[in-house]
């Protein structure tokens, strides 16, 4: 279900700047040939950029992709490893509920000035605001509810699972999510050629 | 704010970070909380609206535009043949494949943007056989791991889209600033292979392959030259903005991978995934990079230390050597991203009131990143070239090989201090 959701995110978000280098080379080359704008693109790319970033927020959670520095952390006893794996994830479930908190006030404001984008197009800033928000507030529970997780593994006293779990992505893994994409494209492209 | 108040502010995120919590988390805690008590609440409205402008600045997509282009060359396999090109033209120079290991490092990384991809797969395919033919090991390790670096200097590079954006300063810029010192740098570590192999006598050289054989295996050579091509050269023209050659890149990469019979909604969705997660990641830093800057440029605290860093009367080389040495410190245990970003913020400020050119200074940061992707003890290209490595020798010898290029790097930054045109000829010339 988790997984599922996951892929479902990373394709719209790919789709979305897929789609966008395809209209943003439509609207450059039109520009550069023809002398005539589509106008927007540019406008578009940055509501792209603002609702793709959230949806990235969460799915960095899962990877583990959200950096933190581990040369210290390896040599921590095990106890305060767990302690601060624990505690990052809470404080990236906090940093979610921040984001909310702070980006509440920016959505009020649009609505009382009903405030649109200083665009060709005017864009009333309410709709795109509402769909990153919206986005803001998945990645706040979606970190949240990671956090959740931890504190149950803590308070559980699960500790090696938070160890393994929550442990901060060192260089030998990511090597290893590498290594094994490497053997797997070396198999893609032996089917090709033959 | 006093300069003492923001430094002791600054420590404690620096602490913070060492101890472990999320890079993102540390600055936004001490920058949203010193902002609260010095400014109070109305720091947290300014804070939101700051937010949405840089999310949605449409200058940033080129962050994940220039990702996605970075996963297409990588996750298709083209990338994974350059090797084979890049010895069939390199190999026959004192040195053999040590100068393919630099040259075709230089090239996938500035490609894929990823220095563990290009560890990963570089050394994959290279190592075996530099075993294999008795090449000194240390020197084999140390040309992958420094070859690595070279590709957030050689654009298109993310790092450089972050200072950009940080500092207010054109990504195109930047990224032309960065093409000359790329590739002179990558000269240099040639020369220095060249002349220690010479000196030494050791190193085999390798056979030319017929010339039939060389052109034929140059063709995978062209996707990533093509791209490469377009990107720079819309850029330099004029013709496209930064995001734009993202995008041209992007659907230019498609078509490869789609002609190279490549292109599967499956190795899409790995793409898709792999760049929403790097864009999370780095969106989130840069986020939190904002909200320091903001209690910074409020607080007022970038001119008291510009001001008290000019009455000490430091030249700008004073200063810049004693900058070099900062990052070298930090680039020992901070991971290379959030260095630019934690440190970004005061030292441009201080550095460009002494007369220093913001693109040079771009590019000197990322020198400085460079550096600290191999140097001890937790830079990342040395672990991730030790982790594919065939024999079992330490980290020392990974280490040990890339000492040489450290020096280099060093002296480089040196020149580049005395002839800083090298750097902003080309994009004066924009």
């Amino acid at each position: 279900m988790k997984r599922q959701l996951e892929r479902l995110l990373a394709n719209l978000f790919g789709l979305v700047f897929l789609g966008l280098s395809f209209l943003v080379t439509i609207e450059t080359l039109l520009r550069k040939a023809f002398n005539f704008s589509l106008q927007g693109a540019a406008e578009l790319g940055g509501y792209a950029l603002a609702v793709g970033s959230a949806i990235g927020f969460a799915l960095a959670i899962t990877s583990r992709s959200h950096i933190r520095v581990d040369v210290f952390h390896e040599r921590f006893p095990r106890a305060l490893q767990a302690f601060m794996n624990w505690l990052s994830a809470v404080s990236l479930g906090a940093l979610g509920l921040f984001l909310v908190g702070v980006c509440w006030r920016v959505v009020v404001k649009t609505l009382e000035y009903g405030s649109s984008a200083q665009t060709p197009w005017a864009t009333p800033l309410i709709y795109p605001q509402s769909v990153w928000y919206a986005a803001l507030v998945a990645f706040a529970i979606y970190a949240v509810i990671h956090a959740g997780h931890a504190s149950r593994l803590y308070f559980t006293g699960q500790r090696e699972a938070l160890l393994v779990e929550f442990h901060p992505k060192s260089a030998k893994e990511e090597l290893k999510e590498e290594l094994d994409d490497l053997a797997h494209r070396t198999e893609a492209g032996a089917r090709v050629q033959a | 704010m006093s300069t003492l108040a923001f430094s002791l502010t600054f420590l404690l995120m620096i602490l913070l970070m060492l101890l472990g919590l999320p890079i993102a988390v540390s600055m936004v805690l001490v920058g949203a909380g010193a902002g609260v008590i010095v400014f109070g609440v109305p720091f947290l409205s300014t804070t939101g609206a700051m937010l949405w402008g840089v999310l949605n600045d449409n200058l940033l997509t080129a962050a994940p535009l220039f990702i996605l282009l970075g996963e297409l060359l990588l996750r298709s396999g083209m990338a994974d043949r350059m090797y084979g090109a890049m010895a069939a033209w390199l190999s026959r120079l004192p040195g053999g494949l040590l100068h393919t290991n630099i040259a075709c490092c230089a090239l996938f990384a500035a490609t894929s943007g990823s220095s563990v991809a290009t560890a990963a797969t570089i050394g994959t395919v290279a190592l075996p056989s530099l075993h294999q033919r008795k090449y000194p090991m240390p020197q084999a390790l140390g040309t992958l791991a420094a070859g690595g670096t070279l590709g957030i200097l050689i654009p298109p590079s993310i790092n450089m889209i972050v200072y950009g954006s940080l500092t207010e300063n054109s990504i195109g810029k930047l990224f032309i600033a960065g093409v000359i010192p790329g590739l002179l740098l990558t000269g240099l570590f040639m020369l220095f292979v060249l002349i220690n192999s010479s000196l030494k006598g050791n190193v085999p050289r390798e056979v030319l392959p017929p010339l039939a054989e060389r052109l034929r295996l140059t063709v995978h050579l062209i996707p990533p030259i093509v791209i490469f091509g377009i990107v720079m050269g819309s850029l330099y023209t004029g013709v496209a903005t930064a995001t734009e050659s993202a995008a041209l890149g992007v659907v230019v990469a498609l078509f490869f991978a789609w002609r190279a019979k490549r292109l599967s909604w499956s190795m899409l969705e790995t793409c898709f995934l792999q760049t929403a997660r790097t864009t999370g990641m780095i969106m989130l830093i840069l986020a939190a990079a904002f909200v320091l800057n903001l209690l910074i440029s409020l607080s007022g605290v970038a001119e008291t230390m510009t001001k008290a860093v000019t009455a000490l009367g430091p030249s700008a080389t004073a200063m810049l050597l004693v900058l070099i040495l900062f990052y070298l410190a930090l680039g020992m245990f901070m991971d290379v991203m959030s260095m630019l970003v934690a440190t970004v913020p005061i030292t441009y400020p201080i550095v460009t009131a002494l007369g220093v050119d913001p693109i040079w200074f771009g590019i000197f940061i990322i020198l400085m990143c460079e550096l600290a992707l191999i140097t001890p003890p937790v830079g990342m290209n040395l672990f991730v070239v030790q982790g594919v490595r065939p024999d079992r020798g330490g980290i020392g010898d990974v280490i040990s090989g890339s000492l040489p290029f450290v020096a280099i790097m060093m002296a480089f930054t040196l020149l580049l201090m005395v002839f800083p045109a090298i750097v902003t000829w080309l994009p004066g010339k924009m």
